[in-house]
């Protein structure tokens, strides 16, 4: 105790503060290795294609920002460092106390984020009981807009605006034009606005493009109507048309030396929406970055995993396909032709043509949602039961559910029939299989090239004691059967082979074929 | 044109035209708690883990296996395929050979080979994929059973068991985005007969990660942290039980069931499991980060030593941290309880199914970390695991008492040290039971060990405890507790699940 009084106060207080540091470290680090550490990577990278810290902007700037992420979690879709993440973060706010936030968001600020300041068990204090009526994750889009990313310096130097008056359909010679205003503006950021005009203008901008150092640039150009963009000199990009931003955005790499490079936008709107898209990915950036008031739109890298026939097999796929049920099996012809069946109606109930399915969407990050169809000439044949009992609804039960208002109500229901199964020969050609009480329904699918034309052969066969309604359209406008040959809306052809034929009812517009005990119905289906 | 520093490189690329996909991430060091990574280190004394190869140039995310006859092993993959190893026994991995035996099912999650046909719980379906012609593809699908609710969301996933003694298959049907219930019979298991009859038998669930039987056939099923899950935990699947979360109550009334337990929100599991007698809390607790964070396949132990000596144990996949826990069981006043402990570690891939040969003594291990990450940093893994032998000095069980515990050992313990009180530390606590996700670690107690005893033989240890707390994870650290040939622990720690006191 006699060394004491000696020490001097801010020491001792220097002292304390750094024992009071190095717990607070500690404890984050413990956090961040027990709970974020098995997506966000011990290095803060981001392990196995989850998002990174390092890098981010996310966990910089106001605290309040990643303490939101952390008591509530976040629902993707969500722009990490240049790459869209649809991914979802669980909420950790039930999980960790207002100081365990603190310490560990210090140390992911510390360790991953360039120093960002520590963040203090008062803060998340503030915006927990602020938040308290929060139940679900946040989106990207409502953090940024309550916590912008700040903005950065612009490298367009000296932009000018010169606006022109007048209606093009293409690109006027600016040479030889008056222009009405000529504007120098600091902001640096191109922006239709800054003409003051609605519709029948035009707009040249100069400026000097700042290059911090030697390397690749790659611009992005995009707008609405048309116009064209001129660095060095050098046109490199032109939208050509009236038309609309989106999907005519030109992507041009260009080497530049560090320093200053002239660049020039031309730009015309004709009518209605006023779009300049401008965007430029330095050789160090991980994204590119904006020089219009029209953000560049993220496209998300997307895999393409073509699932198709192989070697005159037919393909198979049971995930979920859109537009059809959820026990919904896709098959895909050698032929090119293609169909849904539904396990759920046991139908056919998407009839297409051309590519089969991508895989990318489901078998790349968790899969969420439907997968349409790849191909082309999509027919939607049939929603609803598609085995039915003349007279009887049936005595199988399955749950069904029906949303009223917010709530999924269940119910049991009774329909003729359930799946069974189904079969593949040794090409992959599909034979369905369903049952009721007292039948037995197959349902088989045979690819065929007839006089150059592909089609699909399908032979409909039931046993048991009780005749059964086929429902092969529910829905779609049926012209026919003429000569045996319905036509569906959409130009699919429903030819009658053998057996008992379809027939069209156009009360409850659907066209069906009835087969008695031990029937056999062939049917063709073929594009008109 | 006066500064020429430029160069064209390529004109008018349509944006989005590139883009093939990102290299999976890298291997990562791991900053993981010193004694895991050391125990990590040691494991190749006792288990030897190798990868066997995968179909080349094929994605397997393992999200399943099965064992068939002639030594033929099964995986089931997350984009639906099925293949069928041969050789995968073998010493020289090299010469694995793989058939295709089915193509684009819908993530089989529990497969198993009965009389001459995969079965496999698919997302829409319980599936039998039998090889009429003999070409080694199945040819034949039929649907055994497909009575549940699927909406199409990502996370109405389907586990299944292997058949029970009466032919029943288990299923635990996880909930609507894991958090709802937008189909029938989401956050149930239920049982299908061989006839393909579906009886929904406990509700209460969350996100399942895996199910199987113990020794004696009960079955059990991992739920994941969560809504209304504390922390993660393995569940014992009593006919009958509710497992703690309400969200799926509304479906019992498609089969006239009385209605589940509707539990208050911010309580203590203990107090809502004595409101509602149907509630079956759960077996053991995985303490949430410290043992590990996804709990995944479930496989008991039933090798008769040739995976080691821990008989009738069971082993649990763990997707987050690449590992397998290792749990004991016990039966106290009508409940199940016991302890987990750390065991294999340093798997490639987040774990999804775990499959034990019991003939054989060889632990199958596959997993996938797409969507869901993992210490284990290759996009997919298929391990086997075997036991070389010499058995590590371990913790083999920690049982419960009137006063406090026995633990038994793996070899006779240095009784000196095992007699000394200040080698065993012991703290308690438990989660808050509520609708929110997840809980922080609540009402901690730290109990004094009073004594310690060890047996005539060394191989147990007589704990008489101060401070037991019902319902509490009783968590058990070891200090300088040696064998008697010198051997330090594997592992030092136990997470006790107390549920019951047993009488005295």
């Amino acid at each position: 105790m006699e060394a004491l009084p000696l020490m001097r106060t801010s020491s001792l207080l220097a002292l304390l503060a750094s024992l009071v540091f190095v717990t607070a470290a500690e404890d984050g680090a413990q956090v961040y290795n027990s709970l974020c550490v098995a997506c966000h990577g011990p290095d803060g990278k981001g392990l196995n294609g989850l998002p990174p810290l390092v890098g981010s902007e996310w966990p910089k700037g106001p605290a309040a920002r990643s303490i939101k992420i952390v008591l509530n979690g976040l629902t993707g879709p969500i722009d990490v460092a240049g790459k869209t993440y649809a991914i979802d973060m669980p909420p950790q706010g039930a999980v960790l106390s207002d100081e365990k936030i603190a310490a560990v968001l210090t140390y992911v600020r510390k360790n991953f984020a360039n120093g960002a300041g520590a963040v203090t068990a008062d803060e998340v204090k503030a915006v927990r009981a602020a938040t308290a009526k929060r139940a679900t994750p946040w989106t990207a889009e409502e953090l940024l807009k309550a916590h912008p990313f700040p903005p950065s310096k612009s490298p367009l130097k000296h932009l000018v605006a010169t606006v022109y008056e007048g209606s093009w359909k293409e690109m006027p010679d600016f040479s030889k034009l008056k222009p009405v205003l000529m504007e120098d503006f600091n902001v640096g950021i191109i922006d239709p606005a800054q003409s003051g005009r609605k519709d029948a203008f035009a707009v040249v901008w100069t400026a000097q493009f700042e290059a911090s150092e030697e390397g690749k640039y790659l611009f992005t150009f995009d707008c609405d109507d048309f116009g064209a963009l001129y660095v060095g000199g050098e046109r490199i990009a032109e939208v050509k048309g009236i038309g609309p931003a989106g999907k005519r955005a030109k992507e041009v790499p260009v080497m530049l030396k560090k320093g200053l490079t002239p660049l020039r936008v031309e730009y015309v709107e004709f009518a209605g929406n006023e779009v300049v898209v401008l965007a430029v990915k330095g050789p160090k950036d991980k994204a590119p970055r904006a020089l219009s008031n029209t953000k560049l739109k993220v496209v998300k890298e997307k895999v393409f995993i073509p699932i198709q026939p192989k070697d005159g097999v037919a393909a198979i796929y049971r995930n979920f396909i859109d537009n059809t049920s959820p026990r919904a099996i896709g098959i895909g012809f050698p032929n090119g032709l293609n169909i849904a069946y539904s396990a759920d109606n046991l139908a056919a109930e998407l009839f297409w043509n051309g590519k089969f399915m991508d895989g990318g969407h489901h078998w790349t990050d968790r899969g969420a949602g439907n997968e349409p169809p790849a191909g082309t000439n999509i027919v939607k044949l049939s929603d609803g039961q598609g085995v039915q009992l003349e007279g009887s609804a049936g005595n199988v039960v399955r749950f069904a559910r029906e949303k009223q208002g917010s709530e999924w109500v269940f119910s049991p229901v009774n329909v003729a029939a359930e799946f069974k199964g189904y079969d593949l020969d040794k090409a992959g050609n599909p034979t369905f299989r369903s049952a009721g009480e007292g039948f037995a329904l197959s349902d088989a699918w045979l690819p065929e090239e007839a006089s150059g034309k592909a089609s699909l052969t399908r032979t409909l066969k039931v046993t048991g004691d009780k005749p059964v309604v086929v429902v092969l359209s529910r829905g779609l406008a049926v012209s026919g059967p003429t000569d045996g040959v319905a036509e569906l809306a959409g130009g699919l052809l429903v030819r009658s082979v053998s057996g008992p034929a379809p027939k069209a009812n156009a009360n409850d517009k659907t066209l069906t074929v009835t087969l008695k005990p031990g029937e056999t119905a062939v049917l063709g289906y073929s594009y008109r | 044109m006066k500064n020429l520093s430029l160069f064209l490189a390529l004109a008018g690329l349509a944006v989005g035209a590139s883009a093939a996909p990102a290299p999976a991430a890298k291997a990562g060091k791991l900053a993981t708690v010193d004694a895991v990574k050391a125990a990590e280190a040691r494991q190749s004394e006792f288990y030897e883990r190798v990868e066997i190869p995968t179909p080349a140039g094929e994605v397997t995310e393992v999200s399943s296996i099965a064992l068939l006859p002639g030594k033929k092993v099964a995986i089931g993959t997350r984009r639906g395929d099925i293949w069928v190893a041969e050789g995968a026994y073998d010493a020289d991995l090299s010469k694995v050979k793989w058939t295709k035996f089915a193509t684009n099912q819908h993530e089989p999650l529990g497969m198993f080979w009965k009389d001459g046909s995969m079965y496999a719980m698919q997302r829409p379906e319980f599936s039998r994929l039998t090889d009429k012609d003999g070409d080694g593809r199945a040819d034949s699908f039929d649907s055994v059973c497909s009575k549940w609710g699927v909406s199409g969301d990502y996370h109405e996933y389907a586990f299944g068991s292997e058949p029970d003694k009466e032919g029943n298959v288990w299923m635990v049907l996880c909930l609507t985005g894991s958090f709802h219930a937008h189909s029938p019979w989401r956050g149930w298991a239920a049982r299908i007969t061989p006839e393909g009859k579906f009886i929904p038998t406990a509700s209460g669930i969350r996100s399942p990660g895996g199910i199987g039987a113990n020794a004696k056939g009960d079955m059990f099923y991992t739920d994941n942290q969560g809504v209304w899950n504390g922390s993660s935990s393995l569940k014992w699947l009593r006919p009958g039980s509710f497992q703690g979360n309400p969200t799926g109550n509304k479906s019992a009334a498609l089969a006239n069931f009385p209605a589940p337990p509707e539990p208050t929100s911010g309580s203590r599991i203990l107090a809502e499991r004595l409101k509602f007698p149907e509630f079956v809390p759960p077996a053991v607790i995985l303490p949430h980060g410290r043992v590990g964070n996804s709990p995944s396949g479930i496989a008991c132990d039933l090798t008769k030593g040739k995976f080691g000596p821990w008989a009738e144990q069971m082993l649990i996949g763990e997707q987050t941290a690449s590992q397998v826990q290792r749990i004991n069981l016990e039966f106290v006043n009508g409940l199940y309880q016991g302890a987990v402990f750390h065991f294999l570690g340093g798997f490639e891939a987040g774990l999804i199914p775990v499959r034990m040969d019991q003939e054989d003594g060889t632990l199958f291990i596959g997993g996938s970390n797409r969507g869901w990450g993992s210490r284990g940093s290759k996009p997919f893994t298929f391990e086997r695991v075997r036991f070389k032998g010499k058995v590590p000095f371990e913790m083999h069980d920690i049982s419960a008492r009137h006063d406090g515990f026995e633990v038994t050992f793996t070899h006779p313990v240095d009784a000196a040290a095992a007699a000394d009180v200040k080698n065993y530390a012991l703290d308690t606590f438990t989660y808050i039971y509520q609708s929110s996700y997840g809980s922080p670690e609540v009402d901690q107690t730290t109990p004094t060990v009073k004594s310690a005893t060890v047996s005539a033989d060394g191989l147990k240890v007589r704990l008489v405890v101060d401070g037991l707390v019902r319902g509490h994870i009783h968590h058990l650290a070891l200090s300088d507790i040696k064998s008697k040939s010198g051997d330090s622990l594997w592992h030092s720690e136990g997470w006790y699940t107390l549920n019951e006191i047993p009488a005295k």
